[in-house]
């Protein structure tokens, strides 16, 4: 007979093959609430008195993420304000904003909503209609976004940005970048970015432990609404087949994401030690924002389209 | 024995032998289980649970690719 390994209750809901772990929803809620914000002391994601800024599109992690946090916010040891960015994604992105706007309300978190248009003079789907680019909707989408991201945190003047990324990412990210041998990128993985510049605001992930498939549980077990579709531009990047790969590797080595992380970060300290950091970076010529070269990742890309 | 499987907005009857788990289901139905969330009558349930005659069961897909 199945039952809670914690409570004893009968109705389970998952059995975890990494720890042998059943429990029921009340049990595996609580046990994710409990991982959250054990971590966000354990790497020190955030100190009392900070202003956060959670990126939120809708999606189940930053919705589960949204939620979790807020519970900080309720015993006022944080600041909390959630951002949406609309990059103009016609058929798709309208329900995602719809459903961040209805969690925010529930919770009584502080909104805003940006969009592409407003910051940077053109949509995503503009973008890929004029694009004769070789390059995928998610390399542009994800340079814009974190451009945007970090300009909306200083207007804001937050102390930290939080992204729902989950376990599933961040090994992904791990082997993504080993594979294609960039190890300066590799080093940078973590809980918490250590800015190389104070004009970037740092980054956390809280969910960065927790596997996609039990943040999707927890949403759905929590009754939370989120966006759950698929973009019309995600395809079969390089991070799709890697996520493939581990997911399939997952079933019969139920512990293989958490020893990837593990051993990664055993490793990282002594890379670190061998891959210099860039620091002190200079100003993008076009934005004004933090750059190595003259021009930042998103300007370089903006000048394709000639906009701002 | 006959069921009730809900995927998003899709309706379907599904015609499944005795003893059929959740799990059996995904498999017939292609639906990788790593990627879903499974209800039975309302009530989110593991793997391994046996389907009975006049179950519904509701699959949410709770990971996208891309």
């Amino acid at each position: 007979m199945n039952s809670c390994t914690k409570c004893g209750n009968t109705h389970i809901i998952i059995k975890r093959k990494h720890s042998g772990q059943s429990l029921c929803k009340e049990c595996f809620l609580e046990s994710i609430n409990e991982k959250v914000l054990k971590n966000t002391r354990k790497y020190n994601l955030i100190e009392k008195g900070d202003k956060v800024l959670m990126a939120l599109s809708g999606g189940k992690d930053s919705v589960v993420a949204l939620n979790i946090l807020n519970s900080l916010k309720e015993r006022n040891i944080i600041n909390l304000t959630a951002l949406t960015i609309d990059e103009g994604i016609k058929g798709y992105r309208e329900e995602g904003i719809k459903i961040a706007i209805e969690n925010a309300r529930k919770l009584g978190v502080e909104h805003k909503i940006v969009s592409f248009k407003e910051y940077l003079g053109i949509s995503l789907d503009d973008m890929m209609a004029k694009n004769d680019q070789v390059r995928h909707a998610c390399t542009y989408c994800g340079v814009f976004r974190r451009w945007i991201l970090n300009r909306v945190a200083q207007e804001e003047e937050a102390t930290k940005i939080a992204t729902g990324h989950n376990l599933d990412d961040e090994t992904q990210s791990i082997l993504m970048n080993y594979l294609e041998g960039n190890i300066n990128n590799l080093v940078r993985i973590g809980p918490k970015t250590e800015a190389p510049d104070r004009r970037f605001t740092i980054k956390i992930k809280p969910l960065r432990e927790i596997p996609e498939k039990e943040v999707g549980l927890y949403a759905v077990a929590a009754d939370l609404k989120v966006h759950l579709a698929s973009c019309p531009y995600a395809g079969a990047s390089f991070r799709w087949e890697i996520g493939s790969f581990i997911k399939e590797l997952s079933i019969n080595h139920p512990t293989i994401m958490y020893s990837t992380l593990r051993g990664f970060e055993k490793i990282k300290t002594a890379l670190k030690k061998e891959v210099t950091i860039k620091g002190n970076l200079g100003v993008c010529k076009r934005c004004g924002e933090p750059a190595a070269d003259d021009l930042c990742k998103a300007c370089t890309f903006l000048k394709d389209w000639d906009v701002k | 024995m006959k069921i009730k499987v809900i995927i998003g907005e899709e309706n379907l009857n599904q015609e499944i032998p005795e003893g059929c788990t959740v799990q059996d289901l995904l498999k017939k139905m292609e639906i990788p289980s790593e990627t879903v969330v499974v209800k039975k009558n309302e009530f989110i349930i593991i793997e391994e649970e046996l389907i009975q005659e006049g179950d519904t069961i509701e699959i949410i897909k709770v990971i996208y690719g891309g």
